[in-house]
C-alpha cells in the first residue's frame, strides 16, 4: 500500500509530463476503440443487410445445390420436414423459397437475372420484402414538378436533380437526401411526397405477377404494369418461360442483387420452372441469432434433415463478403498495429527520462537501505498508473461516443450522400456497442507498458550505488 | 548561428534524442509503407482496368449504353474508324459488336455479354490476350472449324468448364513435385474422382488432409487437380437483329485469368464474323469503338476534340464510364493524408514532452542566455528548431527507410493470395506491388514540418516565461 502511495505521489513531481505521456495513451485508446466500433458495425451493419434482405441465417438446401445451383438439385416441400424444423427451440418460421436464373427481357434490352420464388406471407419473417417497396422516386417528371412548385426552397431544387431516378423506402431517407431538417419537414415534404409517390401492388400466391429489383427496372426500362419476359432452362432440362405484368418494383439494400432480382410467388416460380411441389432452399427464421446460437441450432437441424439436403449457414453462403470484410479488418488493425508502435515509443521515451533524471535518487534510496526489489516494483507501478490514466480516461470518452452512437448512428444527407451512394453503400455509420474488442485494445497497451519497463528494471538492478550517487 | 546551436543541442542527450528519432522514423516508415501498399493495389486496379477491360475511350450511339439495342449500330463506321485513326494521340482502335445474351453447358447457364472483335484489332487496344491461361489455349491464333469464344476464369468455372478431377497421372505429377507418400495415400481414395465444382473439390480434400499438409500441399494439388477439356463446348443464346432467339455452340479458343472477378464472368470475346452471321449485322455494323492513347495524360484533351468531330456520337473517357474508378483515385489521397496526420498526432506527444523535458533541465542555461542578452524571439526560434531537427531527422530516415523497401518488394511484389477471393471480388489484385508518387513524399515532409513547429509551442513558451533571475539561481 505504501508502494502505491509513493508511487502516485512520485506521478505528480512532474505533473506536465505525466499528463502528457497519459493524453497519448488516451489518444491512442480513444482512437483505437473509435475505429473499431465503426468497423466492426458496419461489418455487422453489411452482414445484417446480406442476411435479412437475402440468404438468412440458416437455410436448408438440397445437398448439392449451393456447388450447382441448377433446378434439377431440389427437394420436395414437405409438411413432415417444416414440422420437424419448427419443432427446434430457435426455429421462429421456415420460409420455402425457388430461387433460379433466367434470362430476363423487355424488347431489345435482356438480361440475366435471379429469379426468387417466394410466398410472401412467410417471408415477412425475414426478409420482408413488403417494406422494401419503393413509395418514392425521384423520376425526370417528378423533379419537373419539384422545379415549378414555387413553395420549394432553391437548396432542394439542386439536390433533387442530383438524386436523379434515386428510388426510396420510406420519407426519412428522401427527406435526408434533400437537405431538408426536421423543423423544415412538416410544411416541405407532403408536397414532395406527393410529388415522388410511387404506387405499388402487391403480389399473391397463385396470381402471376412480379416484384423487380429497383436498378434492374431502371436498366430494363420497366416500370409498374409493364410486361417482363422470362426465358430459362427448367426441371430436366424442359423449356422454362413466361410473361408476367410488373406490379411493383423493391430496393433491396445489396446492389449486386438490387440489380438482378425478380420476385415472383412462389407456386407461380415453380410452375414456370415446371418443378411443382419442389423447393430450392428452405430459409430459417431464428429467435436467437448470435453465432453460438446458430452454431446450436445448425447442429440440432442437421441431425433432422434427410440425407439429400444439407444445412448452410450464412456465412458460407456469403463467403465473398466475409472474406471481403476479413481482408478489411486486417487492414485496419496494421493501421492500428503502426499507431500503437508510435504510441509505444512515445512512453519508451517518457520512461528513460524518468530513470536518467532519478538515477541519483535512486542511489540515495539504495544507500539508506531501501530494497532494489520494492524500488523496482514503485516504479512498475508509476507506469501502470500513468498508463491506466490514459486508458481510462480514454476508453471513457470513448464509450461516451460509442454509447451515443449506438444510439443514433452518424446518417449522411445531401451531397454526402450521393458519394455513399455512388460506391454502393449505404450513407450511414453504425457503430458497434462496448463489447470485448475494449479487453483486446487494453491488453495492447498494458504489454507495450510492461514492456518499456524493462528498460529502467534492468538499470536498478545494475546499479551500482557509488556510482549513482556520483551522478 | 542559431541553427548550428540547435543542432548541436540534440546531440547533447544522444539516447533521448535518438528514441524521439526513433519512433518518428518507425511511425513514418509504417506510415508511409501501408499507404505505398494501398496505393499500389488501387493504381493496379486502374491500370488493369484501363489495360485489359475498358481502354481510355468508348465511342457509340449515344442511347447504346441505356440498353444495349442491337439496332443501335455506329453509322458509316468505316469513316468514323478512319476519323478516329487519324486523329493525333490515338494509338489504336477496335471496332466491336456487343450484345447481351446466356451461356449454357450441359448442366450450368450463365447472363453474359458476348462481344465481337478482330483479334487482330483489340489486341492492338487491350492487352487481355496477355493474360490467357497457360494450357487453356489462345485468344484465336489457331485455326479452327469451329466457331470459337475467349471466356474469363469465373465464368468458366462457374459453367463447369474447368473442373478438379483426381487420377493416376495426377498423383504421379504430384510424386514427382516431391509431395510425399503420406499426402499421396490419403488422395488415392478419389482416384477417378471427377468434382463439380472447386468449392466442392476444395472441402473434400480439406476433409482429408491435416491443417499442415493443406497449407503446405494445398496449392500443388489444386494446380494439378484442375482440369480443363481442350475445345469444350458451350451454346450462346441471344436475341439477333429482328429480336428473334437464336443462338449456335461455340468452342473455348482460350480462358483469361484477370484479377476482376465480375469482369471474369460477365464477357465473353468472339469473333465479329461469327457473330455478324448469326446477328445478322453487315460486316460494317458495329456497336463501339475502343480506343487506346498514346499516352493517359491526354485523355480529356483527345476525348474532347473526339467529342467535336463525332458531335452524333456519344463520346466517352473512362473517367465517365466508371465514375467510381476515378473518384476513388481522388478520395484516396486525402485519405492517405488523413492518415499520416493521425500518425504525426500521435508522434506529437511524444516530440512535446520531449522538449518540454530539454526545456526544463536547461533552466539555468537558458536563463543565462536570456541573462546575457539573448533576446526572447531567438531562444524561441531556438527551442523551435531543435523540434524541427528532431523531427526532420526521424522523417527522413522513415522516408529513405521506407522508400528502400518499396523499391525491395515493388519487384516481387506481396503476395496476400489467402485473402484472394475478397480482394478480387473488389477487383483488387491479391499480388500486389507498392507504389508511391514522389509528390507524396513532399508532402510527408511538409506534414513533419509542421508537427516540429506546432510540437514545439508549448515547450518554446515555457522557456520564454522563465525569469532570467530565478532561473539562474536553480541548481
Amino acid at each position: 500500500m505504501n508502494n502505491l502511495k509513493l508511487a502516485w505521489r512520485n506521478l505528480w513531481r512532474n505533473r506536465r509530463r505525466t499528463l502528457i505521456t497519459s493524453a497519448s495513451i488516451f489518444f491512442a485508446v480513444f482512437f483505437a476503440l473509435v475505429m473499431r466500433s465503426i468497423q466492426l458495425g458496419s461489418y455487422d451493419h453489411m452482414y445484417k443487410n446480406a442476411i435479412e434482405s437475402y440468404t438468412g441465417y440458416i437455410q436448408v438446401q438440397h445437398k448439392d445445390f449451393w456447388d450447382e445451383k441448377i433446378v434439377d438439385n431440389t427437394f420436395a416441400y414437405d409438411q413432415q420436414l417444416e414440422k420437424q424444423l419448427l419443432a427446434d427451440e430457435n426455429v421462429e418460421a421456415t420460409i420455402p423459397r425457388f430461387e433460379s436464373f433466367a434470362l430476363a427481357s423487355n424488347g431489345p434490352q435482356t438480361k440475366g437475372v435471379l429469379v426468387m420464388g417466394v410466398d410472401p406471407a412467410k417471408e415477412v419473417h425475414l426478409s420482408n420484402v413488403t417494406d422494401k417497396l419503393v413509395k418514392y422516386r425521384l423520376t425526370p417528371k417528378v423533379i419537373e414538378k419539384i422545379q415549378q412548385d414555387p413553395n420549394l426552397p432553391e437548396k432542394v431544387k439542386e439536390l433533387a436533380v442530383l438524386f436523379e431516378n434515386s428510388a426510396y423506402t420510406n420519407s426519412s431517407r428522401l427527406q435526408l437526401d434533400l437537405g431538408i431538417d426536421d423543423k423544415k419537414a412538416s410544411e416541405l415534404m407532403p408536397a414532395i411526397e406527393t410529388h415522388a409517390v410511387y404506387k405499388n401492388g402487391s403480389i399473391h400466391l397463385g396470381e402471376p405477377g412480379v416484384w423487380v429489383g429497383d436498378k434492374l427496372s431502371q436498366y430494363l426500362q420497366l416500370g409498374i404494369g409493364d410486361t417482363i419476359v422470362l426465358i430459362s432452362q427448367g426441371y430436366h432440362a424442359t423449356t422454362a418461360a413466361g410473361k408476367y405484368e410488373i406490379k411493383g418494383i423493391v430496393k433491396i439494400p445489396l446492389p449486386d442483387i438490387d440489380n438482378k432480382i425478380v420476385y415472383l410467388p412462389l407456386d407461380v416460380c415453380q410452375g414456370l420452372f415446371n418443378a411443382e411441389g419442389k423447393l430450392t432452399s428452405l430459409a430459417l427464421a431464428m429467435k436467437e441469432n448470435q453465432d453460438k446460437a446458430i452454431a446450436q441450432t445448425v447442429q440440432r437441424i442437421s441431425a433432422v434433415v434427410s440425407e439429400n439436403q444439407k444445412v448452410m449457414e450464412w456465412q458460407e453462403m456469403n463467403e465473398v463478403m466475409v472474406s471481403q470484410m476479413e481482408a478489411d479488418d486486417k487492414g485496419g488493425q496494421i493501421m492500428l498495429g503502426i499507431l500503437y508502435l508510435v504510441i509505444a515509443f512515445g512512453v519508451f521515451g517518457t520512461v528513460l527520462m524518468l530513470t536518467a533524471e532519478r538515477k541519483r535518487e535512486f542511489g540515495v534510496l539504495v544507500a539508506i537501505g531501501m530494497q532494489k526489489k520494492k524500488l523496482a516494483s514503485i516504479m512498475t507501478m508509476e507506469m501502470l498508473l500513468i498508463s491506466l490514466i490514459g486508458i481510462i480516461a480514454g476508453a471513457l470518452v470513448a464509450s461516451i461516443l460509442i454509447l451515443y452512437g449506438v444510439e443514433h448512428p452518424i446518417i449522411f444527407k445531401g451531397e454526402t450522400a450521393k458519394i455513399f451512394e455512388d460506391y454502393g453503400m449505404e450513407p450511414k455509420m453504425v457503430f458497434w456497442n462496448i463489447d470485448t474488442y475494449y479487453i483486446s485494445q487494453m491488453v495492447i497497451v498494458a504489454f507495450m507498458v510492461l514492456l518499456s519497463i524493462i528498460y529502467p528494471m534492468r538499470k536498478i538492478f545494475g546499479m551500482k550505488v557509488v556510482n549513482a550517487l556520483r551522478a | 548561428m542559431i541553427w548550428k546551436t540547435a543542432w548541436k543541442n540534440i546531440w547533447r542527450n544522444k539516447v533521448r534524442s535518438l528514441v524521439v528519432i526513433i519512433s518518428i522514423t518507425i511511425g513514418i516508415l509504417g506510415g508511409i509503407f501501408a499507404v505505398a501498399v494501398m496505393n499500389g493495389a488501387i493504381e493496379q486496379k486502374v491500370d488493369a482496368a484501363l489495360n485489359e477491360e475498358i481502354s481510355h475511350i468508348h465511342i457509340n450511339d449515344p442511347a447504346f449504353r441505356d440498353n444495349y439495342d442491337i439496332q443501335l449500330t455506329i453509322p458509316n463506321a468505316k469513316q468514323v474508324l478512319s476519323s478516329i485513326e487519324n486523329t493525333p494521340g490515338v494509338c489504336a482502335v477496335s471496332a466491336r459488336t456487343v450484345i447481351t445474351g446466356m451461356a449454357n453447358t450441359a448442366t450450368k447457364s450463365a447472363g453474359a455479354q458476348i462481344v465481337g472483335i478482330d483479334p487482330e484489332m483489340e489486341k492492338e487496344v487491350l492487352k487481355l490476350h496477355l493474360t490467357t491461361i497457360p494450357g487453356t489455349g489462345d485468344f484465336f491464333e489457331t485455326e479452327s472449324r469451329y466457331q470459337l469464344a475467349y471466356i474469363g476464369e469465373a465464368l468458366a468455372k462457374e459453367l463447369n468448364i474447368i473442373r478438379y478431377r483426381i487420377d493416376e497421372s495426377v498423383l504421379d505429377s504430384l510424386a514427382a513435385r516431391e509431395v510425399p507418400t503420406e499426402v499421396l495415400k490419403k488422395l488415392t481414395p478419389f482416384t477417378g474422382h471427377r468434382f463439380k465444382s472447386e468449392k466442392s473439390f476444395k472441402k473434400e480434400v480439406k476433409g482429408v488432409l491435416s491443417l499442415k499438409e493443406q497449407h503446405e500441399y494445398g496449392a500443388v494439388i489444386k494446380e494439378e487437380a484442375w482440369s480443363f477439356r481442350a475445345r469444350s463446348k458451350m451454346t450462346l443464346t441471344f436475341l439477333d437483329k429482328d429480336q428473334m432467339q437464336t443462338g449456335a455452340v461455340f468452342r473455348i479458343a482460350g480462358i483469361y485469368n484477370i484479377s476482376n472477378g465480375i469482369f471474369e464472368m460477365s464477357q465473353i470475346l468472339v469473333k465479329n464474323e461469327d457473330l455478324m452471321k448469326l446477328t445478322g449485322l453487315a460486316a460494317n455494323e458495329y456497336h463501339q469503338m475502343i480506343i487506346r492513347l498514346d499516352n493517359l495524360e491526354t485523355t480529356e484533351e483527345i476525348s474532347a476534340t473526339l467529342k467535336e468531330n463525332l458531335n452524333e456520337m456519344e463520346v466517352m473517357n473512362w473517367k465517365e464510364i466508371q465514375p467510381q474508378l476515378a473518384m476513388m483515385t481522388d478520395m484516396i489521397t486525402k485519405f492517405y493524408a488523413i492518415f499520416m496526420v493521425i500518425i504525426l498526432a500521435a508522434l506529437a506527444f511524444g516530440i512535446v514532452n520531449t522538449m518540454l523535458m530539454v526545456v526544463l533541465e536547461r533552466t539555468k542555461e537558458l536563463g543565462m542566455l536570456t541573462a546575457i542578452g539573448m533576446n526572447k524571439k531567438r531562444v524561441f526560434k531556438m527551442i523551435m528548431l531543435e523540434s524541427v531537427f528532431l523531427s526532420l531527422v526521424g522523417g527522413v530516415m522513415g522516408i529513405v527507410i521506407s522508400e528502400a523497401l518499396i523499391s525491395a518488394t515493388a519487384r516481387k511484389g506481396i503476395n496476400f493470395s489467402s485473402y484472394a477471393e475478397g480482394f478480387e471480388a473488389m477487383g483488387y489484385p491479391a499480388h500486389i506491388y507498392p507504389v508511391i508518387s514522389t509528390s507524396f513524399f513532399i508532402t510527408v515532409t511538409v506534414l513533419i514540418i509542421i508537427t516540429g513547429i506546432l510540437s514545439s509551442i508549448y515547450p518554446a513558451l515555457k522557456a520564454l516565461k522563465l525569469d532570467p533571475a530565478e532561473a539562474l539561481r536553480t541548481e
